[in-house]
């Protein structure tokens, strides 16, 4: 409470050092929260393109249940598929239905029998697509097998649309680390540049402490809070301002990207995703300012 | 309790203390004296540890606190309340959270400090100043927050560094009677002072230096008559002066 109260009144005294500290650690936490939602965002989006069922094989009319359930069985079985689901013809036409909700009439016009039931599965690597396919093909129940890349995009779109995400993904990653790495040092060096002017600004002090038999770590304890107290300012306004920016701009974020789950569509799940952000960056911080104070009072120590 | 064994202390080739040996019984009440630098102050720093030793010997009850490793200094210091010339108080904190800060230092449970820095304070005569700044204090006054803030510790030993060098002879009069008073109470106390009157009229042991040699130690007798003829004899020539 003591050292607590020497850290708060340190800070009271030197406004613009303490304004100057919490705005850094805030501008590095701002980009850090951004990048980090940016990278959990862009993870989803391949997510989704990797696990939407890629494979539909369509089984012959007159094949029986037992059958199918064999074929699905040895489907899950196969390490290189996952997902495997049977659609019945009347899940089929339910499909079919919500697909073209806007327009009854085509609707009206259809039933269940026309409909082929199927087994639907998306693969673990789109690599896997050619050989899983002619194997499918040669499977007696098997009438057709339909990759949905071919519906829009033909197959190799598909596998470069993946392999874009990829490569997209790394740079953010790669890119988003320097950035926070090279605001990280800069955020380190203010806070050992403060730290140290704290420390020739309460030098008598720190004489007179050691000269009553303050141990090293009671003359460091304000300082440490002082830091301390820097950091989590900081973290806390730049996460603050990204979760404003990204609640504020989740309606245009939601129907421009449609049903690609970008961010947590619940309020709590994407709450308890910036708690994690949270909880991250408190730690980064954390350590930052416990050795940035540290590093910073052993030199002022040095040279006395 | 305390014991210094030839020992010898150079600052740049200078000789500030040249094979000082004597030693120092529990609740004893020592001056050293000895004209500016004689080797006082280095005495009291090598005593708190601030500085080592060329050569020679300091044990505080049989241990060598020369040979303690720098993580223990903390701890020696604890047992060691001083007494400095210029204060040594921290201006940006009231009187009365100076004392408690020295309590803080040795980890006294909170819920002691208030009666302990109540009753230092009392026996000072500074309640009333308690939440004063060091800024707003007398020279005195300055001078017995400090030694306040080195009785509330409890310490084995009381090192006061020319405790009454700024102050004028009445207020370094009541001090006296004050450190006289601590000392009854079986404190040991080591007081640096070039000023004779007051080793006079205390009639203690004293240890004299002179060019860092270790010239004289004997045990003064009272001479308070004698002090204060002399002191009326000073403030005299002071009128005549004027």
């Amino acid at each position: 409470m003591l050292h607590l109260k020497t850290a708060w009144s340190n800070i009271r005294r030197s406004p613009f050092q303490a304004l100057a500290a919490v705005f850094v650690l805030a501008v590095t936490f701002f980009v850090t929260s951004i990048l980090s939602i940016l990278v959990y965002s862009s993870g989803q989006v391949l997510n989704y393109f990797e696990t939407r069922p890629q494979v539909i094989a369509f089984l012959k009319e007159d094949t029986s249940s037992e059958v199918t359930a064999t074929l699905q069985e040895k489907l899950k079985k196969d390490p290189r598929l996952k997902a495997v689901t049977y659609v019945s013809k009347e899940k089929a036409l339910e499909i079919y239905k919500k697909a073209t909700s806007d327009n009854p009439l085509l609707s009206e016009l259809v039933s269940p029998s026309i409909f082929p039931a199927s087994l639907e599965f998306s693969l673990v690597e789109l690599g896997f697509a050619d050989e899983v396919i002619n194997e499918l093909e040669k499977e007696e129940i098997v009438d057709q097998v339909g990759f949905t890349g071919v519906v829009g995009f033909g197959k190799e779109s598909i596998q470069s649309i993946v392999d874009r995400l990829r490569n997209i993904i790394f740079y953010i990653k790669a890119g988003g680390t320097i950035f926070v790495a090279t605001l990280l040092g800069t955020s380190f060096l203010v806070l050992l540049v403060i730290i140290g002017m704290r420390m020739t600004t309460r030098r008598t002090e720190v004489e007179i402490l050691d000269l009553i038999g303050a141990t090293p770590g009671f003359i460091r304890s304000p300082i440490v809070i002082e830091a301390i107290l820097y950091s989590v300012f900081g973290v806390f306004l730049g996460w603050a301002a990204c979760l404003i920016l990204v609640l504020y701009s989740t309606p245009s974020i939601f129907s421009y990207f449609g049903e690609i789950p970008v961010l947590p569509r619940d309020t709590l799940s994407l709450l308890r995703l910036f708690g994690l952000v949270l909880v991250g960056e408190i730690l980064v911080s954390l350590s930052l300012s416990l050795v940035g104070s540290v590093v910073a009072v052993s030199r002022a120590r040095r040279r006395k | 309790m305390l014991e210094f064994i030839d020992v010898t202390k150079t600052y740049g080739g200078v000789k500030a203390l040249e094979a000082i040996s004597f030693k120092l019984e529990n609740g004893e009440f020592v001056f050293v004296t000895g004209p500016s630098g004689a080797g006082k102050t280095t005495l009291l720093r090598l005593i708190l540890r601030e500085t080592l030793p060329d050569s020679g010997k300091i044990l505080i009850d049989g241990e060598e606190i020369t040979k303690l490793k720098s993580r223990k200094i903390p701890g020696l210091r604890q047992q060691i309340g001083v007494v400095f010339q210029d204060f040594k108080l921290l201006t940006e904190r009231t009187i009365w959270e100076n004392i408690e800060i020295a309590l803080a230092v040795i980890g006294l449970s909170k819920n002691e400090w208030k009666a302990r820095v109540a009753h230092v304070l009392t026996l000072v005569g500074l309640s009333e100043r308690a939440r004063f700044f060091p800024l707003q204090l007398s020279g005195g006054e300055l001078q017995r927050a400090s030694l306040a803030r080195a009785l509330v510790v409890n310490p084995k030993i009381i090192l006061a560094d020319e405790p009454t060098g700024n102050l004028d002879w009445e207020t370094a009069d009541s001090l006296m009677d004050l450190f006289e008073a601590i000392n009854k109470e079986g404190k040991t106390i080591i007081m640096a002072t070039h000023n004779k009157l007051i080793i006079d009229k205390m009639g203690k042991r004293v240890i004299k230096l002179n060019g860092g040699r270790l010239i004289d130690h004997k045990i003064n007798h009272k001479k308070e008559s004698k002090v204060k003829e002399t002191e009326k004899e000073k403030e005299n020539k002071v009128k005549v002066q004027i």
